[in-house]
């Protein structure tokens, strides 16, 4: 199968604040396949946030490389970095990050509008993504106007509307009441399976996590675990995450 | 669609940010207002002084354009920190910096724009406004309409371009320079929390200067001259010391607080002397900045009043009486003759001074280091005329004994004949006489007779003296103009003048003529254009100074809300709350006042030893600064009173 992410040996150390390195990701090494749901566990403080912001490119790697569709991001040109998020990257985060000043439809809609797409194309686009994600009757409010879980789900339509290849969310469940959260995991499982959209998301959720197919263990800035569903039911699936993170001895709902 | 993001973020940071586009709006009707005054042709003929007037604008305009590009650029800055997390966001979703960029600029753009169209009416409004304050220094009793002007509009509009094409290059040039990752995960920033503390020492050295140069300047205005140069020094080590004490005081005040366990514990003090010493940190060059805006608005009103009331005081010392013209006897009634032609005369006197072959006065004055045109003679007038000049101008009249005298000199030669040799004098005549009094107060060239000083004896006493100037002074009913000035001058010496373009005629001024009219003119044009140009000044840099505190707080209530909500949560009630609120922001908007307020009251002591021959008493300074001082704290105020509200309200919310 083709290997839509590749990260080799990522290392992000943060500058010395008063001669302290902070190591934040020492050194990890996966790959993600095309059409994958993966996650990334670790607990506050374990480096999946920053790992996930070097994936993407939003924070720099120290060294190592990461390739998305075969090419290395780390050597992109800062100028061109913008067309290859746009083109070949979706984001979900945790505080939705909407524009208050534009309705959802327009949200959606932004980076096409911004690039300049033909009016009728970007209505056709959006249309068909908010159908999908059953969001089709709030396109016109503004966003306090709708409820949490509308808001993801209309940022999850804002990261599909370019159909990228990966999609990167971050604690995207984070903000959400257990019945949204459920609901928007069903989206985005749906999303991976019916769309055939790769997506990485990172959580210290385990119920969050037991959606995927994969999940990947981050302690200290090292992977320390992986496990695969495979034709695990996701009740067994959850059981399995609950006993790494024994075994991992971290309470994932405490800062350390 | 992009312009429709624009104006819909514009309309957002309308409400944001009223209190800066009130400002921005106020700032540009203040330069249209100006810019119509300065091209009012009316306006300008009031005197020929008038004229400069719009150069001078030209100058101020500089200075104040740079003082709102601040302003501007300031609040630009400030939005976008606000809005990092908006930016990143489109830079995440891949829209491109330039992209981006258009949108801010397209947004601010707007904002500015409609501050400008919403302006001009307000200017025009404003324009009028100044016309009546114009008609009352110069004492006119028409109104002077001052009309639409496409040459101000102009001028106003590339004011408005300027200021935007820097601003806004600025902005462009963050927006370049931005990171994703600083734009996302700016609101993780705290204040600049540093342990390392200025030490006390660096604060007293920074006080040092700052007495240092206010003493300079103390003494720079000692002699009669005072040096550029040495001004500009001065002005060079206050701003050092404003900047330093600035950095160093917060520190000094918390470690005070800290200290003292009484105080460190007393109410709020800790909270408050704690978020005062964040906030000033990160922002100290600011804070340093809007102290010297401060202090360059206080010192500016005090210019102004200082030269406000020296004009005033001029006019009465110069020409206290519509027209006084010295002359040969027979040339007099030729000037009668033509002053009756162009006025009605209520009044007029003729009287002479007389020649005593000796120099014992000035000669004294020289002695004293001081300077005269010495003939070789001295002059008296007559009790007589005397008291006729005194009476005219609404004086007591004196009364000497046949062997008294009295004395009466301006202010600056009080010291320089205040001699005991001069207590009894012997006249050429025989005649002895006792220095019955020496007067300083209200004395005037006018009379003619004399330099700078005159003598006065009982009308019996010039017997045997020989009259050697001659003096005519005259009431009239209408007031008198700067071209009959010219005219006067053009009669007793028409070498002084010249046919100028468009059949004006220009005379060179003559001493021995004075025409109330033409100083009027004179100094009231001083006047207007001085007093218009402080109060411009210092009205723009108040109002800036408020904004930019007011903005600054503000946001601070929403960013900060969390404090309050602790507070509260801890068991303050929500009296006490404000009263903290109220405390916090008192010791904002008090921090930059208080090192201004000193250096405006020393400067203006300092001015006043060389103003004070110049006004009418030796105190009228004091009365001066309080004024400003007073109309100071009333425009402050109102923006204290705007950014308390506003927080109570954010914070309530």
């Amino acid at each position: 199968m083709n290997h839509v992410l590749k990260v080799e040996n990522v290392k992000k150390y943060y500058g010395s604040f008063q001669g302290v390195m902070t190591k934040a990701v020492c050194g990890i090494t996966f790959y993600v396949q095309e059409g994958e749901f993966v996650a990334i566990m670790g607990a506050s403080g374990s480096g999946k946030t920053t790992l996930l912001n070097c994936i993407s490119t939003v924070d720099q790697v120290t060294s190592g490389t990461i390739c998305i569709d075969g090419k290395d991001i780390t050597k992109i040109p800062e100028n061109d970095l913008s067309d290859f998020r746009r083109e070949r990257l979706g984001f979900v985060f945790q505080d939705f990050n909407l524009l208050d000043t534009l309705t959802i439809e327009e949200n959606i809609a932004l980076s096409l509008i911004m690039n300049r797409v033909k009016a009728k194309e970007i209505e056709d686009r959006v249309m068909m993504i908010a159908k999908k994600l059953g969001i089709q009757d709030i396109l016109k409010k503004f966003p306090y106007e709708v409820s949490g879980g509308q808001k993801q789900r209309c940022a999850c339509a804002r990261a599909l509307i370019n159909h990228p290849t990966l999609i990167l969310a971050d604690e995207p469940t984070g903000a959400l009441d257990s019945k949204s959260a459920r609901m928007l995991l069903e989206t985005l499982m749906e999303m991976n399976e019916e769309l055939q959209a790769t997506i990485l998301m990172v959580t210290h959720d385990s119920f969050s996590a037991s959606f995927c197919k994969r999940i990947l263990f981050l302690k200290d800035g090292k992977i320390f675990n992986e496990i695969i569903r495979g034709n695990k039911t996701r009740k067994e699936f959850f059981n399995e995450i609950l006993d790494v993170q024994t075994l991992l001895g971290g309470d994932f709902n405490h800062v350390k | 669609m992009l312009s429709k993001l624009s104006v819909r973020n514009a309309k957002r940071s309308i409400k944001d940010y009223i209190v800066y586009l009130i400002t921005v709006i106020f700032s540009f009707s203040f330069l249209f207002a100006l810019g119509l005054i300065s091209y009012s042709k009316e306006v300008i003929e009031l005197s020929s002084i008038m004229s400069n007037f719009r150069y001078v604008m030209f100058a101020v305009n500089i200075v104040i354009v740079f003082i709102i590009c601040f302003l501007i650029n300031y609040t630009v800055r400030f939005m976008f920190t606000k809005r990092s997390k908006e930016f990143g966001t489109y830079m995440i979703l891949g829209i491109k910096k330039r992209n981006i960029s258009q949108v801010f600029i397209v947004e601010n753009l707007l904002l500015g724009f409609m501050a400008f169209l919403i302006s001009l009416p307000i200017g025009f409004l404003f324009s009028q406004l100044f016309s009546v304050v114009i008609m009352n220094n110069f004492q006119l009793d028409h109104i002077v309409t001052i009309g639409f002007s496409a040459k101000a509009l102009f001028l106003s509009f590339i004011y408005f371009v300027i200021i935007y094409i820097l601003v806004l290059f600025l902005a462009y040039k963050r927006i370049r320079k931005l990171k994703i990752y600083d734009l996302l995960y700016y609101d993780k920033q705290n204040e600049k929390v540093s342990n390392k503390r200025f030490s006390k020492i660096a604060f007293v050295c920074f006080l040092l200067v700052g007495i240092l140069s206010l003493f300079l300047f103390d003494q720079n205005f000692k002699y009669e001259d005072p040096s550029l140069g040495m001004i500009l020094l001065c002005f060079c080590l206050i701003i050092i010391s404003i900047y330093g004490v600035c950095f160093t005081l917060p520190d000094l005040i918390l470690s005070t607080v800290l200290k003292n366990k009484n105080l460190k514990y007393g109410s709020d003090h800790l909270f408050v002397a704690r978020t005062f010493r964040s906030k000033a940190r990160t922002m100290s060059v600011t804070l340093g900045t809007l102290t010297l805006l401060i202090a360059l608005a206080l010192v500016s009103l005090n210019v102004s009043s200082l030269f406000k009331g020296m004009f005033l005081y001029q006019i009465e010392q110069v020409a206290p009486y519509d027209i006084s013209i010295n002359g040969e006897q027979e040339e007099l009634p030729k000037f009668m003759e033509l002053i009756r032609k162009n006025y009605t005369v209520l009044d007029s006197i003729t009287y002479d001074g007389y020649k005593e072959p000796s120099d014992m006065f000035l000669r004294t004055i020289e002695q004293n280091g001081g300077y005269t045109w010495n003939q070789g003679y001295e002059k008296l007038m007559r009790l007589s005329d005397y008291n006729t000049l005194l009476k005219w101008r609404g004086m007591e009249p004196v009364t000497l004994n046949s062997d008294e005298y009295l004395l009466h000199s301006t202010k600056e030669l009080k010291d320089k004949l205040s001699i005991d040799s001069l207590k009894k004098i012997t006249l050429s005549n025989g005649i002895t006489l006792q220095q019955k009094s020496y007067v300083t107060k209200k004395y005037t060239y006018a009379w003619g007779v004399g330099y700078g000083y005159v003598i006065v004896v009982p009308d019996d006493a010039i017997q045997g003296l020989e009259p050697v100037t001659h003096h005519l002074v005259v009431d009239t009913k209408e007031k008198t103009t700067e071209v009959f000035y010219d005219e006067l001058v053009k009669v007793k010496q028409p070498d002084l003048c010249e046919e100028a373009e468009a059949g004006y005629t220009i005379c060179y001024p003559l001493s021995s003529v004075t025409v109330r009219g033409k100083e009027e003119a004179l100094y009231n044009g001083f006047m207007t254009i001085t007093s218009f140009i402080c109060f411009y000044i210092a009205f723009i840099f108040i109002a800036v100074v408020g904004t930019i505190l007011a903005i600054q707080q503000l946001s601070d209530s929403t960013k900060y809300q969390y404090r309050y909500r602790v507070l509260f949560q801890l068991g303050e009630r929500q009296e006490q709350l404000y009263k903290t609120v109220r405390k916090q922001l008192l010791i904002f908007f008090i921090f930059p006042l208080i090192y201004p307020i000193v250096i405006s009251f020393c400067t203006i002591v300092s001015m006043n030893q060389l103003f004070k021959i110049a006004l009418s008493n030796d105190m009228e300074y004091l009365g001066y600064y309080v004024f400003n001082l007073g109309i100071f704290l009333v425009i402050y105020m109102i923006y204290f009173l705007a950014t308390y509200f506003g927080f109570k309200k954010n914070i309530s919310e």
